[in-house]
């Protein structure tokens, strides 16, 4: 998509080493065990495992949500150890595009203005904010529902504009925590093929489900069990 | 790659926070409101009131003292010299004297009227300077001059020309005093602090000598001194006016009465403006509650703000602005509140407006401060919540 694919080609968005997290108890749950995965430029992957496996945990240790107890987590180089909670809030709102299972989008204010705001926090003008707005809602097929109020949309419609909303910044990876989790075969489906075209056109995408067929489309599996990762073939 | 919010954008945030909850917004803010609204109709009333009552008093002056030579329990008014005006003024201090002396008299309206039914008015001796001492004025035609004292004429107070049924002096009305037919040539204005005047007929004493043996002995001395000594004058008149008997002298300040209503307002205001204080605290902590529950329940929504960049900085300013509008509107319904109020109270009791502007620019200040006090709990508590948290399912 970029002039600048064959280089990230080359690197590795994010890089995790020896990622521990575990939450203080009584008694203490160890969420990650001993993590060590690198999603490079480019890449779609999805992330599969039984509920309390541990996949939410791990996507916002990639998205910089959360910092792990033991590891280290680079994104793009940058080791967010080092990094204050401003730094990593200005890491999230620049390089990180979340997707959420419920959409989490504001009723009462249009598609394309629930798009800006994801680029409130980048101190772009408004003006700015709804025209990058309409190109990305374009990007994700909802170029005719820009002025519709999210209870007016459909499941499927919603979880466009919610993707569509962490597209606005060009982020470096999109993160979705079971995007389909909400949503019927049919429009899993749907949304299933937008990843994958987003993805065609360069996008780097994380993809955490429960779903085994769905995740059986994608071009690279990890596969979660108690805190701990086996990469399927 | 830092994270930045636009100012407006921050407002904006605030905006759409308070009004995605109209209901509760409007019912949080009517506490501010009511507050607000009861200090500044407090504040304006009573301005308005004491702009009156301060002027009511800088016109008649404090230095007013009224002597009553026979008066006390052990006090016969026949046994009071006549003399005692004239000794009053030997008196350093004092610049100004007049005397007032009853008549053994009442006024009628006609002769049919029964001599029992007297209405209450005295009938008074006075010197001409009466008015001029008590700087009172008239209300209609003029006041007993030397010529006048000589005949049967008459000046009414207000309230004994309306117990009479006379308005005014057209055609010139006569009444009957004991006998004798006695021409009104005047009626005075009210005098707030001489409701016996008000009450009264007044005649010149060379009249009243000749028709009802009224001496010169005065019921009702008016000494006027200068400021700075009216204590002590007040302290000699005694033993001036009644050297047989000063037990018997009664001497108050009428401009008392004026002062002591002052200092009751002034304790009436310093009360409601406390009830509005109190009412402001108690919505300040109606505001706090709100705002908490409200960070309880839009847990997601930060979590998701974090989530596309929001710092921590950002959602506290994103609560405490909410807070703050909160406050401001209400803040800005009580002044528009108080401020009818005000008009309202002032209009109806003719009174000179006065709201001062910078209680108004005070108060949304204050009701601003309450919901910043208000909302910073709230909106430290909101930013402290772990983003990795608030959006887990």
């Amino acid at each position: 998509m970029t002039a600048f694919s064959f280089l990230a080609d080359m690197t590795s968005v994010l890089e995790l080493a020896g990622v521990d997290k575990i939450y203080p108890g009584p008694p203490p749950v160890t969420a990650l065990n001993n993590v060590n995965v690198s999603i490079a430029a480019g890449d779609l992957v999805a992330i599969v495992g039984p509920s309390g496996a541990g996949k939410s945990t791990l996507l916002h240790m990639m998205g910089a949500l959360d910092r792990p107890t033991a590891g280290t987590i680079s994104i793009e180089g940058t080791d967010i150890a080092s990094l204050s909670d401003r730094r990593l809030s200005g890491l999230r709102s620049h390089r990180i595009g979340f997707v959420f299972q419920d959409f989490f989008l504001i009723n009462g204010i249009t598609a394309m203005a629930n798009v800006a705001e994801g680029l409130i926090y980048r101190g772009l003008g408004r003006g700015e904010r709804t025209r990058r707005a309409q190109v990305a809602l374009e990007r994700v097929g909802l170029g005719a529902r820009l002025r519709h109020l999210p209870n007016q949309l459909s499941g499927g419609e919603r979880q466009r504009v919610a993707i569509a909303r962490a597209l606005v910044g060009d982020p470096a990876i999109v993160l979705a925590d079971e995007p389909t989790g909400n949503l019927d075969s049919h429009t899993s489906e749907e949304i299933a093929q937008l990843f994958a075209g987003l993805n065609a056109d360069g996008t780097t995408i994380v993809v955490i489900t429960h779903d085994k067929d769905l995740a059986a489309r994608f071009p690279r599996m990890i596969e979660m069990r108690d805190g701990a990762l086996r990469e399927a073939e | 790659m830092r994270s930045r919010l636009r100012f407006f954008d921050a407002i904006g945030l605030g905006i759409r926070g308070l009004s995605s909850r109209v209901a509760r917004a409007v019912l949080t803010a009517t506490g501010i409101a009511i507050g607000i609204a009861a200090i500044v109709a407090v504040l304006g009333i009573s301005a308005s009131g004491r702009a009156d009552l301060l002027a009511t008093l800088d016109e008649l002056g404090t230095n007013l003292l009224r002597v009553e030579p026979g008066a006390g329990i052990f006090g016969n008014a026949d046994e009071v010299p006549e003399e005692a005006a004239d000794m009053t003024l030997r008196i350093r201090p004092v610049q100004q004297v007049t005397a007032t002396t009853r008549a053994e008299a009442t006024v009628r309206r006609n002769d049919l009227i029964p001599e029992l039914e007297t209405s209450g008015i005295a009938v008074l001796a006075a010197d001409n300077d009466l008015l001029d001492v008590l700087r009172a004025s008239m209300q209609h035609g003029r006041f007993i001059d030397d010529a006048t004292a000589q005949v049967p004429t008459m000046v009414l107070g207000p309230v004994a020309a309306q117990r009479l049924g006379i308005t005014d002096l057209n055609p010139i009305p006569r009444v009957y005093v004991d006998g004798t037919w006695f021409t009104v040539i005047g009626i005075t204005a009210e005098m707030e602090i001489h409701p016996d005047l008000e009450r009264s007929a007044v005649i010149g004493y060379p009249v009243a000598a000749k028709l009802f043996e009224t001496t010169r002995s005065p019921t009702t001395i008016y000494v006027r001194a200068s400021q700075e000594f009216i204590d002590d004058v007040a302290e000699v008149l005694p033993a001036t006016v009644n050297p047989e008997q000063p037990d018997a002298v009664q001497v108050s300040r009428p401009s008392d009465a004026l002062d002591a209503r002052r200092a009751a307002d002034e304790a009436l205001t310093n009360l409601l403006i406390g009830l509005g204080a109190v009412a402001l605290l108690v919505a300040g902590v109606a505001i706090a509650n709100i705002m908490v529950i409200s960070v309880l329940e839009r847990r997601m929504e930060i979590g998701v703000r974090r989530a596309i960049g929001a710092t921590r900085g950002h959602i506290r300013l994103q609560f405490l602005i909410e807070s703050m509008l909160l406050a401001g509107i209400g803040g800005v319904l009580g002044i528009a509140l108080g401020a009818a109020i005000t008009i309202g109270y002032a209009a109806s009791r003719d009174l000179t407006l006065a709201v001062p502007p910078q209680g108004l620019a005070l108060s949304v200040l204050a009701a601003l401060a309450i919901g910043a006090i208000a909302g910073l709990y709230p909106a430290i508590r909101a930013s402290r919540i772990p983003p990795a948290e608030a959006v887990r399912k």
